[in-house]
């Protein structure tokens, strides 16, 4: 699906990310270019990374996930009870994940049918979504964190394979079936159709439900990937890990090129956006701006506001030619 | 003579360089149904935007009651006691009837207050005065489409209007609704308001009008009394071109296609049988609320029929559903083909794919090659005037849109293929070319059902028509009658 | 028909509001004897006073058919900036607390507006951007450390009540003056809802933008009222709380999104604008709180709360969509 407004957007990024490249590499090139610092941001972004192609995924069927950090801490808080409960053998391990995915899907799932059959805002339910998760995870874990995960557990979020991370494959693969999925599957394209006009879809035959279903079920599925990450980043689960991702990926799937009207945008534009941040986040860091994190917060909203502001103005530009 | 109360000369209003009027005369007179006829994309919406201070002309002199306005904006329009009754009416769904009656008046006299009393008095005033019924304290969301355009009447006639334009007031009504609108009509006229209907279906007009004022292109054509009109005229005028007598008349041929027995859906008709041979052309027509819409939906499998048989190639089949209708090899194009048909937004490929994508997943994954192939073929073949199959289908005209929408269908080579209003909107050679495709397919051996209200168009490209009267079958003729008799017998006043 | 049958008043989202609010209170006080007594009423009424102004600047917001995240952020800005300028500078002054306040809440409504009535963004996303930009600047300029010697005259009034009651144990329970603040906002916007035509104007533009306009509302101008009126009275309310509180605390608001949202939602009002009314929005609010502070007393652990309010709200919103499908297919008259 090439697209001339989608073209024009990823190379928005592409330039974006040289400027703050080339500005690093003024102001800090030692620090910046080093293995351990390419290290560290790899270490960091697949945790929120995956969690932002489920929103991607709802935005383009025209709806929006904003429960995907209360499913992400409900899966690690499941795999984490199970593999504390099986005494943490290696099998465990396997089982605990197998479950957190399924607690992913069937979190998804009723996401997807509240919108698709009761057709109650995707807004509502999956903000409803957020405190009911939450509030299981709240429920499990009674408040404080499950700790005492198996050792190889950590491996998934801090191993390494020679000096790559394991969750660069992890991402990579992550992003390698989400990429195929939204291009050469019947699903894939029927998304983006009901994202564009869910009337015209029905009247092409299209099962709209089946698809609302199916995405929500998706993006569950990939807060639950993330869930794992973080859990295993963390080495405990807690029902409120990560509570400012869900704005993050907001910013990143928008900057990305994804349409909040929905039926537009790519994978490609999100993975560019997802790097860009990190990049970002990480100048921040090594420049020493922003000890607390508070700085990179303000940034990400105004980040936010400004690029739709500016999507819009090229939007009116555009018009106004014709 | 009465007094003329509007009168446009010489308007002119250009977008981007698109002229949209090139210079129109208007005369309304006090008292008067005056209609405004022509074709989609003639000027008539930008022509009432200008009357209504919506939009500033760029030429020509407009005069209300005798005084030339300049700078009219909508506010004042309003003032000077006209008012616009749009096609969606611009009712609000979440507020009372009272309220949305009384809503323009209190806005009108910078009202700060909310007065509840004098809203209801003021509501029940106006519906005694156009002889409506409706319970003042119920939300609008509620009331039916007749119901919601006596509403926004009702809203109109209170703010002292002296001038009504009515934006095609019956296109969402059923015939019943039709003649209470009318009887409003006349009423208002008695008292001496001006009225101006936008409509282009002659035999309301004949029936409710004075005069008749035409555009065509942006570009006035004619004008008169609506007695030095007849049907010949009205089209030459309308169109500018004469009547076309080519009628469809295929090979006969004993092949069946489809065969309907006793289709009932409760509420919508009832008991419609009828049957479809190799290379008809089949029309269904009716009034609004008559059950032909709700024909097409059924057999489409959107709103399914609740008993009966429908026989395709002499096999039985059940429709409960769209993926049912999709699975037997049927095939719908829908009414509105913006909000239903098209994915706007969408390039020509991906609007010519919607429906058959399923088709493209060979070994694993989606073959894009293979896409584009079918695409540019049916460009070629159906003739959409495009460089590539890339365009949004956002850029192209009403026409191209139209044969899109058919190449999403016939891109799933159906064996039968149902159109609702193939040509709303789409201009005349595009119209022809549509109907040329149509008979191609029939020949071919594709069933074709057209459900339409455009009597010239199923008289010329149908060989048999049905015509339905409340639910009902109440015709099954062949293309020998000609528009006026049709039209008679939708309305019932001839035949069974 | 009519006026409206007694069915339809006894089915309404109000009245169901009531049955729940009655049959829980029963079934908490079955569990748990000290609940029914006047002790609760006044704890519970402090509990959601300040929930309840904030509930009443985003009912408005979302009947005009917006809806507003950010106030949550606006709220930490409005008391945690004022309180840290009195303490850094030496000023003692009420009005000064309140004026300053409000103003914070004016300014960022007007962002809001600015964005979704002129900028045309969707406000969900808008006001979550917005949200982001307050609460990292704020913490990130103004520090996130909690002040909690508020200034004399700020703190001197979380000492005023309007009556102390005194339990049979001897307990005392005392209601704020505060507490009149959410009284007079709630009767205040009531009367401006129903009897203003800026009131009937919100409820225009929620049902049908285009037909305002063409009805001759300004439209942006209705939308900038809605967004810094609510920006005021979260303002307001934000200074109430951290009275309460008796601290001013930058971030302890955070995430009160939800709860807000969900308690106007249960009280009737469509997500999607244009129906809502304030006696719905007192029920939801009184309903959530109810739950919120209560279940302990009927049993229930302290860490299951936020999955029973959840629950409760997913019930309360598909209800309420359910009622509005159901009134689009039903059949006309």
């Amino acid at each position: 699906m090439k697209k001339k407004n989608i073209d024009g957007s990823i190379l928005t990024l592409w330039i974006m990310i040289a400027v703050v490249l080339i500005a690093m590499a003024i102001l800090k090139p030692g620090t910046f270019y080093k293995m351990t610092n390419l290290r560290s941001m790899i270490f960091q972004f697949p945790e929120y990374g995956i969690m932002a192609l489920g929103m991607m995924l709802a935005m383009i069927s025209g709806g929006i996930d904003l429960s995907l950090v209360g499913i992400a801490n409900l899966s690690g808080i499941v795999a984490a009870k199970i593999m504390i409960g099986m005494g943490g053998e290696p099998v465990s391990i396997a089982i605990g994940i197998m479950a957190a995915l399924a607690v992913g899907a069937v979190c998804g799932c009723f996401n997807g049918f509240m919108i698709g059959y009761l057709k109650v805002p995707a807004m509502l339910v999956t903000l409803c979504g957020l405190q009911l998760y939450t509030g299981i995870g709240l429920g499990i874990t009674t408040g404080p964190a499950l700790t005492g995960l198996p050792d190889s557990y950590k491996y998934f979020a801090n191993g390494s394979i020679g000096q790559i991370p394991v969750v660069l494959f992890i991402f990579i693969a992550v992003v390698a079936v989400i990429y195929f999925i939204m291009n050469f599957t019947v699903y894939g394209q029927q998304v983006r159709f009901m994202g564009s006009n869910d009337e015209a879809a029905r009247y092409s035959g299209i099962n709209n439900l089946k698809v609302t279903i199916m995405t929500y079920m998706i993006s569950g599925i990939l807060g639950s990937i993330s869930g794992v990450l973080i859990t295993s980043h963390f080495n405990s689960a807690k029902a409120d890990y990560g509570s400012s991702y869900t704005l993050l990926t907001l910013l990143i799937v928008v900057l990305g090129g994804i349409h909040p009207d929905g039926g537009r945008g790519n994978v490609g534009g999100v993975v560019l956006s997802i790097l860009l941040l990190q990049l970002v986040a990480q100048a921040f860091n090594i420049l020493q701006i922003d000890p607390t994190g508070n700085m990179k917060t303000f940034v990400y909203g105004a980040l936010l506001i400004i690029v739709l502001c500016a999507n819009v103005l090229k939007g009116k530009k555009k018009k106004a030619k014709k | 003579m009465a007094e003329v109360f509007l009168k446009l000369e010489g308007i002119k209003k250009s977008f981007g360089g698109v002229r949209a009027l090139k210079g129109v005369d208007l005369e309304i007179r006090k008292g008067e149904v005056h209609c405004l006829a022509g074709e989609n994309g003639c000027g008539k919406s930008t022509l009432i935007k200008v009357i209504s201070g919506a939009h500033d002309p760029d030429e020509g002199n407009i005069f209300i009651e005798g005084k030339k306005v300049e700078n009219l904006k909508p506010i004042d329009s309003i003032r000077m006691g006209i008012q616009v009754i749009y096609q969606d009416f611009a009712v609000f769904p979440n507020l009372t009837v009272a309220e949305n009656i009384a809503m323009n008046r209190a806005l009108m006299t910078g009202a700060k207050k909310m007065d509840w009393k004098e809203a209801r008095k003021l509501a029940i005033e106006a519906m005694e005065m156009i002889g409506a019924k409706m319970d003042p304290d119920i939300l609008v969301e509620r009331l039916s489409v007749a119901n919601k355009q006596m509403v926004a009447i009702c809203r109109a006639i209170i703010n002292d209007a002296k001038f009504l334009i009515l934006d095609e007031p019956t296109t969402a009504l059923t015939a019943k609704e039709v003649e209470k609108l009318f009887k409003i009509i006349r009423k208002l006229k008695e008292k001496g308001i001006a009225i101006m209907i936008v409509n282009h279906k002659l035999d309301e007009i004949y029936e409710i009008c004075d005069k008749l004022t035409v555009l065509r292109n942006g570009e006035y054509v004619s004008n008169g009394d609506i007695t030095e009109y007849d049907r010949a005229r009205f089209i030459r005028d309308l169109t500018g071109r004469d009547i076309e007598e080519i009628k469809y008349s295929p090979e006969e041929d004993e092949n069946e296609i489809l065969r309907v027995e006793h289709l009932t859906r409760v509420g919508a008709f009832e008991d419609v049988s009828f049957t479809l041979k190799k290379g008809d052309v089949l029309g269904i027509t009716g009034l609004l609320g008559s059950g032909r819409g709700e024909l097409g939906d059924a057999l489409f499998g959107l709103a399914p029929a609740q008993s009966g048989k429908i026989i395709l190639n002499g096999k039985e089949i059940q429709i409960h559903s769209i993926q049912d209708a999709m699975n037997n090899k049927i095939a719908y194009v829908p009414e509105d083909r913006l909000t239903q048909g098209l994915f706007l937004e969408r390039s020509i490929l991906d609007n010519t794919m919607a429906a058959s994508i399923k088709n493209y997943f060979k070994k694993g994954k989606l073959d894009y090659k293979a896409m584009e192939i079918a695409t540019d073929d049916w460009i070629k073949t159906i003739g959409v005037a495009t460089p590539s199959a890339k365009p949004a289908i956002r850029t192209l005209s009403g026409g191209n849109q139209q044969k899109v929408a058919i190449a999403k269908w016939l891109n799933t080579s159906p064996d039968l293929l149902v159109l609702n209003g193939p040509t709303v909107g789409v201009d005349i050679g595009s119209k022809s070319d549509i109907h040329a495709i149509l008979h191609r397919l029939a020949k071919g051996g594709v069933g074709i059902i057209v459900i339409s209200d455009d009597l010239s168009e199923l008289v010329q490209n149908c060989n048999k028509m049905i015509v339905m009267r409340n639910g009902k079958v109440a015709e099954v003729i062949d293309n020998t009658v000609d528009e006026t008799t049709l039209a008679d017998m939708l309305s019932g006043k001839q035949g069974g | 028909m009519k006026n409206k049958s007694i069915k339809d008043v006894l089915t309404s989202t109000e009245m169901i509001n009531v049955y729940i609010i009655v049959a829980l209170s029963m079934v908490i006080g079955s569990i748990n004897s000290n609940f029914l007594s006047v002790a609760t009423v006044i704890t519970l009424s402090r509990a959601i006073m300040v929930t309840m102004i904030f509930a009443l600047g985003e009912m408005l917001v979302i009947v005009s058919g917006g809806i507003d995240v950010s106030f949550p952020a606006v709220a930490c800005a409005a008391l945690f900036v004022p309180i840290k300028l009195m303490v850094d500078n030496g000023i003692n002054n009420v009005w000064f607390a309140f004026g300053l306040a409000i103003i914070i809440g004016l300014v960022f409504g007007a962002l809001n507006a600015t964005l979704t009535a002129v900028v045309k963004l969707p406000p969900l996303i808008a006001t979550l951007g917005v949200s982001s930009l307050i609460n990292g600047g704020m913490l990130a300029f103004f520090g996130s450390k909690e002040i909690s010697n508020l200034p004399k005259a700020v703190d001197a009034i979380s000492q005023k009540f309007l009556f102390t009651y005194t339990a049979p144990t001897g307990a005392t329970y005392s209601l704020t003056v505060l507490f009149l603040i959410p009284v007079i906002l709630c009767i205040g916007v009531a009367l401006m809802l129903k009897y203003t035509m800026l009131g009937r104007g919100i409820y225009a533009i929620g049902g049908d933008q285009n037909a305002a306009r063409i009805a001759g509302f300004n439209v942006v101008r209705i939308k900038y009222f809605v967004y810094m009126f609510a920006g005021a009275i979260t303002g307001l309310g934000a200074m109430c709380y951290c009275i309460l509180c008796r601290t001013a605390n930058p971030k302890n608001l955070m995430g009160s999104e939800m709860m807000v949202i969900a308690a106007i939602v249960v009280g009737g009002t469509r997500i999607s604008g244009g129906h809502g009314k304030v006696i719905g929005t007192v029920l939801g609010v009184v309903l959530v709180g109810l739950i919120q502070n209560n279940l302990i007393m009927a049993g229930v652990p302290a860490y299951w709360q936020k999955f029973v309010v959840g629950l409760v709200i997913v019930l309360g919103t598909s209800i309420t969509s359910l009622k509005a499908k159901k009134i689009a297919q039903s059949a006309k008259v």
